[in-house]
């Protein structure tokens, strides 16, 4: 069983069910977790909360958009476990914030964390100690920025040859 | 992509089993096997590998992004083109996550209806698989006999949905339009006909000495490995696991359905064919009764809230023009919360993960595709194989790009 100051929170949302742990603790939660039952790593993925309406609703616990609810930090990172004999699902989360915001890897833990993790590293420019390889994965190498994250703008690739080059170019200047 | 661009061939200076030294050398992107621009950097010792390492990211088209710019009825014509080959299944477990988060459920016709879709599309993104890959192996009329009934199937979407490929046909709250008579005419023919030409196909392959040396202990996955690397789909039923959320976590009325998971013991590239073909008799066998036991009724919610009232309304009520009006400038807002589903895509679990803020814009959507799990356990398959089994593993790991790099 999970340790009980593991869990910081915990609720149901849409029917799922997920609790809240701390950043720091993440390691010791996920590691519990598998011991618990729970093998499978179904994806791992992150959630920009940058100026986020978090409008009241009662029904939500806080930090869901609850009616006492700022988000704890700005990155919420989810993990998605399932337990494959009794097949239920659990969802993991975890508040990080910082420049560059930072979380222990859970790749040794549950392999398929790889990808995963260079995927949100590369998307949102969280970074994982410890990870074996923690480099791009969509984007080319060269890339500057990291485009799933709120303040970066849609349509932000400067196309070739284009009439209006200078005017779609939004992204941030390469280094 | 990686930092090792232009890689063509290097010698790596380590020492190899057989003496030598391992080569390094590039494979793809653009090589017609990899089934879209996959590129593998391998290291050779002789013909044999010894690591590999995937480069992906060349089909990135940044879907994820692109959701969060569009409101939750816009979403569903993205959601058709990450897992190309399977759009219904992919537009399925967008609507079904939105619901659940609407806390709506679509009536049973619509249900069965999508389940139709889902099975069709299942039969047809297999038949492109068994197609490609015989061709690659060397059974070059594979691809004629496949893509003739892959043709059929398109012709019933373009009926059903007016689109071949794309066909946005499943939305949140129900499906674009209810079948048409032609269309449950030509499914009744395709049922009839289609186990027939699944033995086609099975003449051409199942006993084909070629096709069986090039596959048979070819790709091994150990039922163990399939599940820490958290392998899918055919990847893990051809490990002999039997798990398919259609069983295990049934969605969309899929409990209402007789119908076996099929698994194979081989853990080979052979087990997963066998896999296949079997999915494709248990394809027609739900479609043959979906079709029988298809219920009446209205293929939407009645929710002028979330859906656009039918066209006559229009010219009588003025509420339903409002409710139109306020559709299609603003859309719809859908509660704060998170939910992430799962459906069976023909190629594992393909995932939806909705956060909402309570706005008319998601706050992120993450589709969870199966291609890019089971491609990390590409390496584990293809270790201490030649060079040209390769091509046989990724071939029936059926990855679509398209769908790794969303």
């Amino acid at each position: 069983m999970i340790a009980d100051e593991l869990v910081a929170d915990r609720g149901v949302s849409a029917g799922d069910q997920w609790i809240t742990v701390p950043a720091e603790r993440v390691r010791d939660a996920l590691a519990a977790l598998k011991a618990d039952g729970y093998r499978l790593l179904v994806f791992l993925t992150c959630v920009d909360h940058l100026a986020s309406p978090t409008p009241a609703s009662p029904d939500l616990p806080a930090g869901r958009g609850g009616a006492s609810g700022e988000w704890p930090a700005r990155y919420e990172l989810v993990y998605q476990l399932r337990n494959l004999e009794t097949r239920e699902q659990l969802r993991v989360r975890a508040f990080v914030d910082g420049d560059p915001p930072r979380i222990d890897s859970a790749w040794d833990i549950f392999p398929p964390a790889n990808w995963d993790e260079r995927e949100t590293y590369d998307l949102f420019g969280i970074v994982f100690n410890e990870h074996p390889d923690l480099t791009r994965i969509l984007m080319p190498d060269d890339w500057v920025g990291h485009p799933l994250r709120r303040d970066y703008p849609v349509g932000g690739e400067p196309v070739d040859f284009s009439e209006e080059h200078e005017k779609w170019q939004t992204a941030p200047e390469k280094a | 992509m990686s930092a090792t661009e232009g890689v063509t061939i290097t010698k790596t200076g380590e020492r190899g089993a057989f003496g030598g030294e391992l080569l390094t050398v590039n494979f793809g992107p653009h090589h017609p096997s990899t089934h879209g621009v996959l590129r593998l950097i391998v290291d050779l010792d002789g013909e044999q590998i010894r690591r590999v390492k995937p480069v992906i990211g060349y089909l990135h088209t940044g879907i994820e992004k692109q959701m969060e710019a569009l409101r939750w009825q816009q979403g569903v014509v993205v959601t058709d083109r990450h897992d190309y080959l399977s759009p219904p299944i992919n537009n399925l477990a967008y609507a079904l996550a939105v619901e659940r988060l609407l806390g709506v459920e679509v009536p049973p016709r619509a249900q069965a209806l999508r389940v139709i879709m889902c099975e069709l599309t299942r039969l047809s993104s297999h038949l492109v698989w068994m197609g490609t890959s015989g061709l690659e192996l060397g059974a070059m009329s594979m691809l004629m006999y496949c893509f003739r009934e892959r043709d059929t199937i398109l012709d019933m979407n373009e009926e059903i949905s007016g689109f071949r490929m794309h066909t946005s046909y499943i939305r949140p709250g129900g499906v674009m339009a209810d079948a048409t008579e032609r269309f449950l005419e030509m499914l009744d023919t395709f049922c009839h006909e289609m186990p027939g030409h699944i033995d086609e196909y099975e003449a051409l392959l199942t006993m084909n000495p070629i096709w069986r040396a090039r596959t048979i202990g070819i790709g091994r996955l150990s039922p163990e490995d399939a599940k820490v690397l958290g392998a899918t789909g055919p990847m893990i039923r051809g490990s002999g696991i039997p798990w398919d959320l259609r069983k295990t976590m049934p969605y969309s009325g899929y409990e209402n359905y007789d119908f076996e998971v099929a698994t194979s013991d081989d853990c080979d590239c052979y087990g997963r064919y066998l896999v296949r073909i079997k999915e494709m008799r248990e394809a027609v066998k739900i479609l043959r009764q979906a079709l029988d036991k298809l219920p009446d009724g209205p293929v939407n919610i009645d929710d002028r809230k979330i859906l656009p009232p039918p066209r006559e309304e229009l010219e009588t009520s003025m509420e339903a023009v409002i409710h139109h009006f306020k559709l299609f400038t603003e859309g719809y807002s859908v509660p704060p919360g998170d939910v992430y589903v799962a459906v069976e895509s023909g190629r594992g679990e393909n995932g939806c993960y909705i956060v909402s803020d309570g706005t008319h814009k998601p706050r992120r959507v993450k589709f969870r595709s199966a291609s890019f799990v089971n491609l990390q356990a590409l390496e584990r398959m293809a270790l201490n194989h030649m060079i040209a089994d390769m091509i046989a593993i990724i071939g029936t790991a059926d990855t679509v790009l398209g769908d790794v790099d969303r």
